[in-house]
């Protein structure tokens, strides 16, 4: 018997997504500008949760966690493309292909919120028992990103051994699925919106380090549920309408949503290159290959240097400057100041010292730096590997 | 009961894998159908005074693949 698959219209999740937003624009509005961890009300902190996950936490997180839900609807979108085809071989003219995208990213979103209430909880329990550390986060972004970038080669059919790259999850939790849930095809969605809890972006990390704070699992719960909701109308919003615009273009589909798993495979898998430090990194071999231009840019933002201090300045939007020179064979001390600093900066990494630290939104961090020889060059980066910089040595 | 494979090129998905394992619960004979997107193919294992092989490549084809005994 087969069973007739009635998604839920896509419209009505537009509307709640539209809703989602104004709630939290209202609420907003009503906010008066409150510390996270200072000692505000529940309610505030979580409304300030939604509200974070809404604006910052949700882009920041689609540029993280974006693969993992491409990656979930390009089986779908594989699907209903070949489901279309076979339909099309018996008919004149063929209907446009329709993709049945708002499903799996609900699925996705709803598995990703779980997880996220789930570990907030957990974080709340175990306290500051728990964290993950810069280089596993790298070694997993690496790992998903080569695993988005072999998907992205699989549907370009470039080899069969791409093809190893599409998971096939094990027969007895395949025939669990098909006698309780509604179809097969809910178990990718599922399994990678879950997966998103190890890749969190930094806006996500300093929420769960907030929620590490709270020491209470109920508490650590809820702040995550109220962030990772927050995040959830952007990631809807914006995956929705790249499907859409995706199944416009009908015969070149596949391809795009190949290259689209290429691309951000690609900025995965850079940003965890960027997160050890690798000069593989983008950034990093830029920097390298063209000194006098990297040079150039950061030169008039260099502060001037007191004897055995350095400074960085952690803004939203990066590292000034990002080519740091400094003295070498002598102990300093780098001073990194925010201000105001909300982004993902604020997660600072160097890896070569494995030093890691959330710097506090506003105020001065120092971090001692051994002697170094001239020409040491020593590469620091944000958590997500998205901001980078080099301290040079000389 | 009998084991056959069946070689299905046209599979382009794990999802697709999945949609073929799902024949066992309507094929009428069928013991277990292991399909698998990596090798392009699906063994089934089948009672044959119930089923034939034919039966099979049409149930395949009515999902939308293509079958061939190998």
């Amino acid at each position: 018997m087969k069973t007739k698959k009635t998604p839920i219209d896509p419209v009505v999740i537009v509307a709640i997504g539209v809703v989602l937003i104004a709630l939290a624009l209202i609420s907003l509005a009503f906010q008066s500008e409150a510390p996270l961890a200072g000692s505000v009300s529940l309610a505030s902190q979580l409304t300030l949760a939604f509200v974070t996950g809404l604006t910052t936490g949700g882009l920041s997180c689609l540029a993280v966690q974006g693969g993992l839900l491409a990656s979930s609807l390009a089986q779908q979108i594989e699907q209903d493309y070949a489901a279309n085809l076979t339909k099309g071989k018996n008919v004149k003219k063929r209907a446009p292909a329709r993709v049945n995208s708002a499903f799996p990213i609900l699925l996705f979103l709803t598995s990703k919120i779980i997880a996220y209430t789930v570990f907030g909880a957990l974080l709340g329990w175990l306290g500051s028992y728990f964290t993950f550390s810069p280089a596993l986060r790298a070694v997993l972004m690496i790992a998903i990103g080569v695993f988005m970038l072999g998907n992205g080669l699989r549907m370009f059919n470039v080899h069969p051994i791409f093809r190893y790259f599409s998971i096939e999850p094990p027969k007895f939790i395949t025939r669990y699925i098909r006698q309780t849930a509604k179809g097969v095809e809910t178990f990718t969605p599922l399994f990678l919106g879950a997966l998103t809890v190890f890749i969190p972006c930094g806006v996500t990390q300093a929420m769960l380090a907030t929620a590490l704070g709270t020491g209470s699992p109920m508490f650590g719960a809820a702040l995550m549920f109220a962030f990772t909701l927050g995040t959830s109308p952007v990631f809807f919003i914006v995956a929705y309408l790249t499907t859409e615009l995706g199944a416009k273009l009908e015969k070149t589909f596949m391809r795009f949503v190949a290259a689209v798993v290429l691309i951000l495979g690609f900025v995965t898998l850079n940003s965890g290159l960027a997160l050890i430090g690798s000069p593989l990194a983008f950034q990093n071999l830029t920097r390298n290959l063209f000194p006098s231009r990297s040079a150039l840019t950061s030169a008039p933002t260099q502060v001037p240097q007191t004897a055995g201090i350095v400074t960085l300045s952690v803004l939203n939007r990066g590292y000034f400057p990002q080519t740091l020179k400094a003295p070498a064979n002598q102990a300093l001390a780098l001073q990194l100041i925010t201000n105001e600093t909300y982004s993902c900066a604020r997660d600072f990494v160097i890896p070569a010292l494995n030093f890691y630290q959330l710097l506090p939104a506003t105020g001065t961090v120092e971090v001692n730096l051994p002697p170094q020889k001239a020409g040491t060059k020593i590469p620091f980066t944000c958590s997500m590997g998205m901001y980078t910089g080099v301290i040079v040595f000389e | 009961m009998i084991k056959q494979t069946f070689k299905v090129p046209d599979l382009t998905c794990s999802n697709c894998a999945l949609k073929l394992e799902a024949l066992e619960d309507t094929l009428r004979g069928v013991k277990q159908i292991n399909a698998s997107y990596h090798k392009l193919e699906m063994t089934v294992e089948y009672d044959e005074t119930q089923l034939s092989a034919q039966a099979i490549i049409a149930a395949v084809k009515h999902s939308g693949y293509t079958a061939t005994l190998v």
